[in-house]
């Protein structure tokens, strides 16, 4: 197989990492390609798909809370060339392809490690005046709503590049126990529509346990609901409440169906691949096995010679 | 290179169950010279093939495997056919066909149904060694209904010590289960006339395996007890592993959902708990 085949692949096996464990696949497919060289260039493509698909969390410099590093964090690349400005001219161009992401919430952007999982190169940025409000009152809300259902949840808020009234809140927590060879994520993604009066969202569960073996939950979940007529933009705080209500009657309606399905399975599925016992309630009687079956052709045998 | 093995294995251990058909062949391309490596230690969902002679079904496996053809154990034969395909020796053929019977017997008694098949083959040293199959499938007869599928693999070698036997077991279960849910399709009467327009969907997927060993003596008295006592090792070991599928499948990685998040408030637990201590310390002034 050639070398950009092979790395090809590695990427394939670095997107599907379970929680957690991007660390112990790369060390893996590293040692199993063994030219860092050329795993180093392909990787880092694969690793930042990862990360932006995975809700992958940074601490914001200088400041005490964590935001999600993904595709709706991405600074649009003219605005960081005007912030750039200040910088020579060379450097701008290099910083240029360069992606910067931004945490509404602190009004930071940076620059994203994808193999470090490290921010740098922090920078002030400001928001679109338009949108911010209401922006803030669902940050508000979600980070409320953060503290009332999550145990360790991660939350941003998003303005839309050119469209004021559509906002985007992401929702991620994590719980990493390799000690325990076990590691979960949930992951929820909203975009709110003020102008369609529309709310669509998923929401992706991954487990993985793997102590002497190796078994996962995955699922997803698709909502599309309109929005009440009585959610507008103003007053944003009491619409952005009624929006994290329906988030959260949403999010705990799919938690309980999760639940059924959990029995469901467990009383149907397992049941009926199979039993903890045979109808006769105990467990087989091996000698009688081996003798039932001569037993069953004796009398086939038996059966035969009568008939003739 | 060892360590390569166990790179690929630990691969193999964290990458989605779901795609180990995928991701092994990728593997295999990938590095062609571990290929037998890699296939006799990874297990993958057996196939269901049928017996041209007898009309059986039988499973396919890295066991029964020459070249690209597979050996079925009820005629013996390959499928597609070889002239000189590996067979086990005739005193190990017959304690195969033997043991093909009473693992269908075992088959049916705790899956009531789905296909089994057990192989034999001698080892160098005098001994043998085995694989026992097992494989049920259930497809849902409406589209709101779970499927799912299981597979057991039991790989056994018996070394005879006189009257005694030395029988080393590695069983893998790999349990697999998908469900679509249609989540709250009986809404609230209020629910009802405030929104008419939602729409949700979206899948569950529990799938797996759990590999186990044991080593165990048995006393022998012939050469149908290797039968009877790998039999007993495979029932006990196959109750001891349902019970741990069921502990981790349907405890295990449900709580760690619920550790990610909650859903009672957890902020009105908290203002509760506060509440409390300041009435405790309330009564005790």
């Amino acid at each position: 197989m050639e070398t950009d085949e092979r790395i090809q692949t590695a990427a394939k096996f670095l997107l599907q990492s379970p929680p957690g464990e991007i660390n112990d696949v790369l060390n893996d497919v590293r040692n199993i390609i063994s030219d860092d060289e050329a795993l180093q260039a392909g990787a880092a493509t694969a690793l930042r798909e990862y990360n932006l698909t995975q809700f992958i969390t940074a601490e914001v410099p200088g400041h005490q809370h964590q935001c999600i590093v993904s595709e709706a964090a991405l600074v649009p690349k003219q605005s960081s060339t005007e912030e750039g400005a200040e910088g020579e001219a060379e450097q701008e161009q290099e910083n240029d392809d360069i992606d910067r992401f931004w945490d509404p919430r602190s009004r930071t952007s940076f620059r994203f490690d994808h193999l470090n999982l490290e921010a740098s190169d922090p920078a002030p940025i400001d928001p679109d005046p338009e949108s911010e409000p209401f922006r803030n009152a669902l940050e508000t809300s979600t980070l409320n709503y953060l503290e009332a259902h999550y145990h360790s949840g991660v939350s941003s808020v998003f303005p839309t590049q050119g469209n004021t009234s559509r906002y985007i809140i992401q929702i991620v927590a994590n719980k990493y126990n390799p000690s325990n060879f076990w590691s979960g994520r949930w992951r929820s993604e909203y975009t709110i529509d003020l102008a369609e009066k529309t709310l669509t969202g998923k929401i992706l569960v991954n487990v993985h346990y793997y102590e002497q073996g190796n078994v996962q939950l995955s699922t997803t979940h698709n909502i599309s609901l309109a929005l009440p007529p009585t959610i507008t933009p103003n007053p944003a705080p009491a619409s952005a409440n009624k929006v994290l209500a329906l988030i959260e009657s949403e999010e705990t309606k799919y938690q309980s169906s999760l639940n059924e399905a959990y029995s469901e399975m467990g009383e149907k599925t397992f049941k009926g691949l199979r039993r903890a016992l045979p109808m006769t309630r105990s467990k087989l009687d091996w000698d009688k096995v081996l003798g039932y079956k001569l037993g069953a052709e004796l009398s086939a045998n038996k059966g035969g010679f009568a008939a003739s | 290179m060892a360590d390569l093995v166990d790179s690929m294995l630990d691969l193999m251990r964290r990458l989605p169950p779901t795609n180990v058909e995928d991701n092994v062949s990728a593997l295999v391309a990938m590095c062609p010279d571990y290929a037998d490596d890699l296939l006799g230690s990874v297990d993958q969902p057996l196939k269901v093939m049928t017996d041209r002679t007898t009309g059986k079904e039988f499973l396919a496996c890295d066991y029964n495997r020459d070249g690209e053809s597979y050996r079925s154990p009820w005629s013996n034969e390959y499928d597609p056919p070889l002239d000189d395909g590996t067979i086990p020796s005739p005193r190990l053929r017959k304690l195969e066909i033997t043991a093909n019977e009473a693992f269908d017997t075992y088959r049916e008694m705790y899956y009531e149904g789905g296909v089994s098949s057990v192989f034999l083959w001698d080892l160098d040293d005098g001994g043998f060694a085995g694989v026992v199959l097992l494989k049920k499938a259930l497809n849902p007869t409406s589209p709101s209904e779970p499927s799912g599928s299981w597979d057991s693999i039991h790989v056994f070698e018996a070394a005879e010590r006189g009257r005694q036997a030395h029988y080393k077991l590695t069983s893998t279960i790999m349990l697999h289960m998908i469900d679509r849910p249609s989540v709250g399709v009986v809404e609230s009467a209020k629910e009802k006339e405030e929104k008419t327009d939602v729409k949700r969907a979206g899948e569950i997927n529990l799938s797996g395996s759990m590999t186990r060993q044991t080593e165990q003596d048995w006393p022998l008295q012939d050469q149908t007890s290797h039968i009877t006592n790998t039999g007993r090792m495979i029932e006990e070991m196959e109750i001891k592993m349902r019970n741990l599928l069921q502990e981790v499948y349907f405890g295990k990685t449900r709580d760690v959902v619920f550790d990610l998040r909650s859903l009672d408030d957890l902020e009105k637990a908290r203002r509760q708990r506060e509440l409390q201590k300041e009435l405790v310390g309330f009564i005790k002034r």
